[in-house]
């Protein structure tokens, strides 16, 4: 029994993780109907900037916010510069499939190959602000800490407020316009090319969040080569699959059950496997349910 | 129509006709093992080249050495380098990817043209290289790997290849006496890496007869991932372990050493000498390394912090003219015996230095050269071995790793079935300023 | 010519070759053995995204197939050389069809995110069975050249002349498939599934081809990448050599063949000259980072300005010279 609470809290543990990462997809997703592949890139160079505030600031909680804002105004201006124009030059033809996802991968490599010249490629730390030993209580120890707790906490919030942005606002009504039928948003009056701007800044915000609670959560190491950040992606990338693309309780969701089944794993299986299990169970996920649990028929295609 | 294509056939073989006339003026060379003497060699250099993760997943820690190296070959050179030659170290990076590493070695051989590799780092990359260079055809030393695959001593399949670690069963098999003889009785677990660097300990534990109570393998690169090491900690917290040997790469340890702590879960750590570089763990996080305290290490070299040892002196000495801003750490005892058995190796070789003279004298006088190492090394005619044996340490509080009842006790052994046993050897002087 | 003459140009540029080949050094005789296989392996992304409107971001889980299947082939039964690259073909082409099977249903992102997710997954397979040789990976001999060949002819030049003999065999061959009734099928397909399954065209089955056509040669490449390393192992095909594939396609344009050799030759050269610079300027920074910004950037570059790849551009533009639009 002890065990089975350790795995379920584990498991919510790193789903509070990957939902980051699967919520600033489903974002973009949502907003601009791309997946941004360079999601992990901008992460990890949030993280940077992070540090750089961190020691600069000295404060983990003024430079959290500002890391934020700061993912923001990038992603923002990635799709003002770089979007825009693929949208213009290639929106017809064999590579409109696919020229977002080519330029998302060689904006990763670009940021890479900056944050190597800027920072070098030793490892830099950033320091957690809570805890990390898990709470007390009696004699046993669970395997929740107050760091993971503000984790999970903290996605929790975000997912509602990014939700109630969604589906409340007059803004969150323009965001899902401009995604669906973008001429039709035109006509009524939306200018949609700034609505999509807002939708990449938001979600420039939440992989800001994402990189940088996903690095003080771990080891607190940083470098340009974090695996933990394609491997990140790509989870995220399950998670939001699973989920529903179209979905953002879908991302928390899905993340929840990428998390638990790859704790349940490890545990009681073997932890050889994650890399394959978490393959199968996106395949399964597409061949089963395309459209991922919360997600509606309707918008699986691209 | 036809037009057209009349010129664009005219066109086109025009422009390849000037094509390959151009390239025809490049000087055409063939491979030519036997003739004249060696690349590399002048009668005032020798040129040697490395090919290690300079960046990337690997780089921590490892990427000392080829500085390391540097500061030794250059106080070498100060004082009149080897038989009148001095030494340049041409430092590739192959970011631990084998293709990479095969592209790097064909410059060092192809482009640079070096007399000899020295202290290629990593299994799965040296074996790429090795075969892809084709170094046993030409002829080609490659010194003192810095990998402990037991097959690299095989002198059959790598007559030009040299070891210098131990290798991994060797290691297995003297943690699996020390852990059976300290430890009877105890709940004893393993982590490992799932691949064929755990398994090669996994096959030394089994040959040393030592089964434990819980096995844990891992995903190389799952490590890193959120909870992973998490699950590991609640796996052993449910077997009531008490004693954890660990057997993966230092980013394992760090994961586990860190959870563990969370958790509030205590065991007696034995580590393997791969996952338990301090300096790797304090690159990734400084605040790890006081977790390490109390853990059992084991290394075949003399400690990093042990000023008593001649080497180690003459190492801190120089390292610390060459590179002030670094820290003397077991990575830069590693590179710096390296250059100096290489030195050895080299000198021994005689003014008239062929690259089938050197690989001569390392099987016949290798295993009296002079080295830091507290095991005999075991080069001979029939097998390229370095060092045998390993020494068992505690680690202190600021993560160094010294002796066990202060003085080195060493254990050797082979990659086979042959027993554990202490070892009788006592390690010659250092020869004059260390050259 | 080529229009006229496909199967004289292809055996003229290979008569280049071989005369290139005789008067290059041994570096340079490699890296072109190396551009050979990347013309394979981009040729198989050409067809895949270009003709069949289908993305792959993880081509390098089908090189594994095919590089393993060659060696496995070689270590335990000796099956000769050309033998190993047929099973190396088949091999990942069964594993292309699998692949297919899933991919028919799925769609742009979707289907590159299960791609990416199988390119990290797959190599972690080789760990679990022994035979495939775990991290270290198994030893892929091909043997030296024979011996009538002469005492001087160097092992990278054969395997330069088995890079590009097969080279030259599957691209001319792919060529023909594209222009045949296939082709045209896919490019249906990839401009409007609807209108093409009206047309009588089998979507699903069509698609299903090109992954497991495209797969083949994957494979293809993958054995051919096997015997210059000598060895397979995980670390032969990590997660860059998919993203250098779908970089070299952008590049070559991935609508037509005709370009493929752009992107092959830029991802050997790119390095090449990037180390030249860094060489230049000496710092450790800029050699470690400048290939890669380079690389990444041309592709973005490539991407926005240049997105049906040079040689289509330039078709276009010709087009439009010789059918000016008349005026009304």
């Amino acid at each position: 029994m002890n065990q089975f609470l350790d795995m379920f809290l584990i498991g919510v543990s790193a789903a509070s993780i990957y939902s980051l990462m699967a919520i600033s997809m489903v974002l973009v997703w949502r907003s601009t109907r791309v997946v941004n592949f360079a999601q992990a890139g901008m992460a990890l160079l949030s993280a940077y900037t992070g540090y750089e505030l961190v020691t600069r600031v000295g404060n983990f909680w003024i430079a959290l916010p500002l890391a934020m804002i700061l993912g923001a105004a990038f992603s923002a201006f990635i799709e003002f510069a770089l979007m825009r124009t693929l949208h213009k030059h290639s929106s017809q033809g064999a590579i409109a499939a696919i020229a977002p996802i080519i330029a998302t991968l060689g904006l990763l490599g670009v940021i890479r190959a900056g944050i190597g010249f800027i920072w070098g490629h030793a490892d830099v730390q950033l320091e957690a602000p809570l805890s990390k030993v898990g709470f007390k209580f009696g004699e046993t120890t669970i395997a929740v800490s107050p760091m993971s707790l503000f984790v999970l906490l903290f996605v929790v919030a975000l997912m509602v407020i990014v939700s109630l942005i969604f589906q409340k606002t007059n803004i969150g009504l323009a965001l899902r316009a401009s995604a669906y039928a973008p001429e039709i948003a035109q006509l009524a009056g939306i200018r949609v090319s700034g609505i999509r701007t807002l939708g990449w800044a938001i979600a420039g915000a939440a992989g800001a969040a994402a990189g940088i609670l996903q690095t003080v959560n771990g080891t607190g190491a940083l470098s340009p080569e974090s695996l933990e950040f394609s491997l990140l992606l790509v989870f995220g990338f399950i998670a939001a699959v699973i989920g529903g693309l179209e979905s953002l309780p879908g991302a928390v969701l899905g993340a929840l059950i990428l998390g638990l089944v790859l704790a349940a794993v490890q545990i009681y299986i073997s932890g050889a496997l994650v890399f394959i299990v978490a393959f199968l169970l996106l395949l399964i996920v597409l061949i089963v349910r395309p459209q991922g649990f919360l997600g509606s028929k309707a918008g699986r295609r691209a | 129509m036809i037009r057209i294509n009349r010129r664009k056939l005219i066109t086109t073989s025009a422009v390849l006709a000037i094509a390959a006339l151009t390239v025809a003026t490049v000087p055409a060379q063939a491979l030519n093992p036997s003739m004249g003497s060696d690349p590399g060699i002048t009668a005032s250099s020798i040129k040697l080249g490395i090919t290690s993760p300079l960046t990337g997943i690997a780089s921590p820690g490892y990427n000392k050495i080829p500085g390391a190296m540097k500061a030794y070959f250059d106080y070498v050179n100060t004082n009149g380098g080897v038989n009148g030659r001095k030494i340049t170290l041409v430092s590739k990076d192959d970011q631990y990817i084998p293709t990479t590493a095969v592209a790097k070695a064909n410059e060092l051989i192809l482009r640079d043209k070096v007399f000899a590799l020295v202290g290629t780092l990593g299994t799965a990359s040296t074996k790429a290289l090795t075969a892809s260079t084709q170094l046993s055809q030409r002829g080609i030393p490659s010194l003192f790997v810095n990998t402990g695959f037991s097959g690299f001593a095989d002198k059959k399949a790598y007559p030009t290849t040299f070891s210098i670690l131990p290798s991994y069963q060797m290691e297995a098999k003297i943690m699996a006496k020390y852990v059976k003889e300290t430890y009877a009785g105890k709940k004893i677990a393993l982590i490992y890496q799932d691949d064929d660097f755990g398994r090669d300990a996994l096959a030394g534990f089994k040959t040393a007869g030592l089964t434990f109570d819980t096995y844990i393998p891992y995903a190389s690169g799952s490590q890193s991932l959120p909870a992973t090491g998490a699950g590991w900690i609640s796996k052993l917290k449910t077997a009531g372990t008490e004693v954890t040997v660990l057997f993966g790469v230092s980013s394992a340890s760090t994961a586990a050493l860190a959870n563990a702590y969370g958790a509030g879960f205590k065991t007696q750590w034995v580590l393997g000498s791969v996952g338990g570089d301090a300096t790797t763990i304090a690159a990734t996080n400084k605040a790890y390394v006081p977790l390490l305290y109390g853990a059992k290490g084991f290394s075949f070299a003399p400690a990093p912090t042990d000023t008593t040892d001649e080497y180690i002196k003459l190492f801190q000495t120089i390292y610390a003219a060459a590179q002030p801003t670094q820290t003397f750490d077991n990575n830069v005892v590693a590179g710096m015996s390296n250059a100096f058995l290489a030195v050895q190796a080299l000198k021994a070789a005689g003014a008239n230095l062929t690259r089938a003279g050197l690989i001569k004298v390392i099987e016949t006088k290798g295993s009296t050269f002079a080295s830091p190492f507290l095991t005999p090394l075991g080069y001979s005619a029939t097998a390229h071995i370095g060092a045998t044996g390993y020494w068992v340490g505690t680690y202190g509080p600021t993560g160094a790793l010294t002796p066990d009842g202060g003085k080195y006790t060493v254990y050797t052994t082979d990659s086979g079935t042959g027993p554990v046993v202490l070892s009788t050897y006592t390690r010659p002087a250092m020869p004059a300023k260390g050259l | 010519m080529l229009k006229k003459h496909p199967l004289l140009t292809f055996i003229f540029f290979g008569f280049v070759l071989f005369l290139i080949s005789n008067r290059l050094d041994e570096l340079r005789v490699y890296q072109g053995a190396t551009v050979a296989i990347y013309a394979i392996g981009i040729s198989s992304l050409i067809l895949l995204i270009g003709y069949s409107g289908q993305v792959s971001l993880g081509h390098g889980a089908l090189l594994a197939i095919g590089g393993y299947a060659a060696a496995l082939a070689r270590i335990h039964y000796n099956a000769p050389v050309w033998l190993t690259f047929v099973v190396a073909v088949l091999a990942a082409a069964a594993g292309g069809a699998l692949l297919g099977l899933a991919a028919a249903r799925l769609s742009g992102p979707y289907l590159a995110g299960s791609t990416l997710a199988l390119a990290i997954g797959l190599p972690s397979i080789a760990n679990q069975f022994p035979i495939l040789g775990g991290e270290q990976g198994l030893f892929f001999d091909i043997g030296l050249p024979p011996a009538s060949l002469g005492a001087d002819f160097t092992q990278y030049k054969w395997f330069f002349w088995i890079c590009w003999s097969v080279a030259l065999i599957a691209l001319y061959w792919l060529r023909n498939v594209m222009n045949s009734r296939y082709g045209r099928s896919w490019r249906a397909v990839r401009s409007h599934d609807v209108a093409a399954e009206l047309a009588g065209i089998h979507v699903g089955r069509n698609k299903v081809l090109a992954f497991t056509i495209s797969a083949g040669l994957a494979g293809l490449a993958g054995a051919l990448l096997a015997m210059t390393i000598s060895l397979v192992s995980p670390g032969v095909f990590p997660l860059a050599l998919s993203f250098s594939l779908a970089t070299g396609a952008v590049l070559s344009g991935v609508t037509t063949l005709g370009g493929v050799m752009i992107g092959s030759v830029a991802l050997v050269a790119i390095p090449e000259f990037a180390l030249a610079i860094a060489n230049r300027y000496g710092s450790e920074t800029i050699t470690t980072n400048l290939p890669g910004l380079l690389v990444s950037a041309l592709l973005i570059l490539t991407v926005l300005f240049v997105p049906n790849g040079p040689v289509e551009q330039l078709r276009a533009k010709r087009g439009k010279n010789e059918h000016p639009v008349k005026k009304k």
